[in-house]
């Protein structure tokens, strides 16, 4: 493995993406292609990430920690702080031209693509996530609390735990 | 920008400690998601007067428009606003630090007890559940613009629908680049909706100011 494509693999991911699991479909790609990371690195970093305080873009450190242990954890999250320094220039840039129609139209094409490419890894990811009808049960629960902003995404996960543990585990 | 006199070095540094202890505890409180860090992160504007509301609401949504997580893009600003480069320094990780950390940890102890089946079970709930909050973002993301799209009418709703489920089968299919994919699919909306300007009920350039 060089670190250095790692590196850019992690920083691609952030350039590129707009918060939350938008770097998903570049790492989902880039490393399952070389072999780096397994789909089961990748479930298992968003659930921990999910659970674990902060942003949820942060997922990528433990994905950083599953693929490369303590030092694939500090690139994946150098990976995620310099994007975000950039920020500060191309806002006023972009303050400049956001009125110009081609600049609305193309950033309205960039959000519908974000939002495909999300759709589009999730449905990867579930192949190995999901395996009957139960999960497709927790999966559509999860979504309706979720939606409802009713309940804290960290006890709605607590709860899909102990329904696994009841449901698998007993 | 933002000269400091030679006498406020002594300020600047207390100012930059407490900045520092301030970001921390936003990070240790911010369990369960993105969405308790923004919040505490709001919170903290108004507490501690970083920056007004309306600042604060203006550097979200332009957050929203530049790369990487929005949220650290909101530390950034504040931290830039409030002591330059120094700030954003302190504050990014002030933030980061105990959430980078325990994230590691967690995941360190997960790999040692992932082959335990009681933890198995657990996470076999757990995995469907992260799917279910990936669709849940997204379903959030999209139903805004959708609102918009059915007002500009049938066809430009129609090519939102195709797009997104063009990107979603082109990503699926594990063959296009997703940078490839983004940058077709905003070439090809200038194109489309420059197309269909003249089926759009009297909306776009009619708001007022």
């Amino acid at each position: 493995m060089n670190i250095w494509t790692y590196f850019w693999i992690f920083l691609k991911g952030s350039l590129f993406s707009f918060g939350g699991l938008g770097n998903l479909p570049f790492l989902h790609q880039d490393l399952l292609l070389r072999g780096w990371a397994s789909e089961a690195d990748f479930i298992n970093a968003i659930a921990v990430g999910q659970l674990s305080p902060g942003p949820s873009g942060l997922w990528s450190i433990s994905l950083g920690y599953l693929t490369l242990g303590w030092l694939g954890g500090v690139l994946a999250l150098l990976a995620l702080t310099i994007p975000p320094l950039l920020s500060l220039g191309v806002n006023s840039f972009y303050q400049k031209i956001e009125r110009k129609k081609p600049v609305k139209y193309f950033s309205r094409g960039l959000m519908l693509a974000v939002i495909g490419l999300s759709l589009g890894v999730t449905w990867s990811l579930s192949k190995t996530a999901i395996t009957g009808w139960k999960d497709i049960l927790i999966v559509i629960t999860t979504i309706g609390l979720a939606l409802s902003q009713r309940v804290p995404v960290i006890v709605i996960l607590l709860l899909a735990g102990l329904v696994g543990y009841l449901i698998y585990g007993i | 920008m933002g000269q400091m006199q030679p006498e406020k070095n002594t300020y600047r540094k207390r100012g930059l400690l407490t900045l520092f202890f301030r970001w921390l505890s936003i990070g240790i409180q911010s369990f369960g998601g993105g969405s308790a860090t923004f919040f505490l992160i709001n919170q903290a504007c108004i507490k501690f007067g970083w920056i007004t509301e309306e600042e604060f609401l203006n550097a979200w949504a332009l957050a929203q428009l530049t790369p990487g997580i929005n949220l650290i893009k909101l530390t950034v600003f504040i931290g830039n606003r409030l002591h330059g480069w120094r700030g954003v320094l302190t504050s990014l990780t002030g933030l980061l630090i105990p959430s980078a950390l325990v994230t590691l940890l967690m995941t360190a102890f997960y790999s040692q007890v992932q082959s335990i089946a009681s933890v198995k079970a657990v996470m076999r709930g757990i995995l469907p559940a992260t799917i279910g909050m990936a669709l849940a973002m997204t379903i959030r993301m999209l139903s805004p613009i959708l609102k918009i799209a059915i007002k500009e009418g049938r066809y430009r709703f129609g090519i939102h629908i195709a797009l997104v489920v063009i990107t979603t089968i082109a990503m699926a299919a594990e063959m296009v680049s997703p940078l490839l994919i983004m940058l077709l699919t905003g070439a090809v909306s200038i194109l489309l909706f420059q197309l269909t300007v003249g089926s759009v009920p009297q909306l776009e350039g009619d708001q007022p100011g």
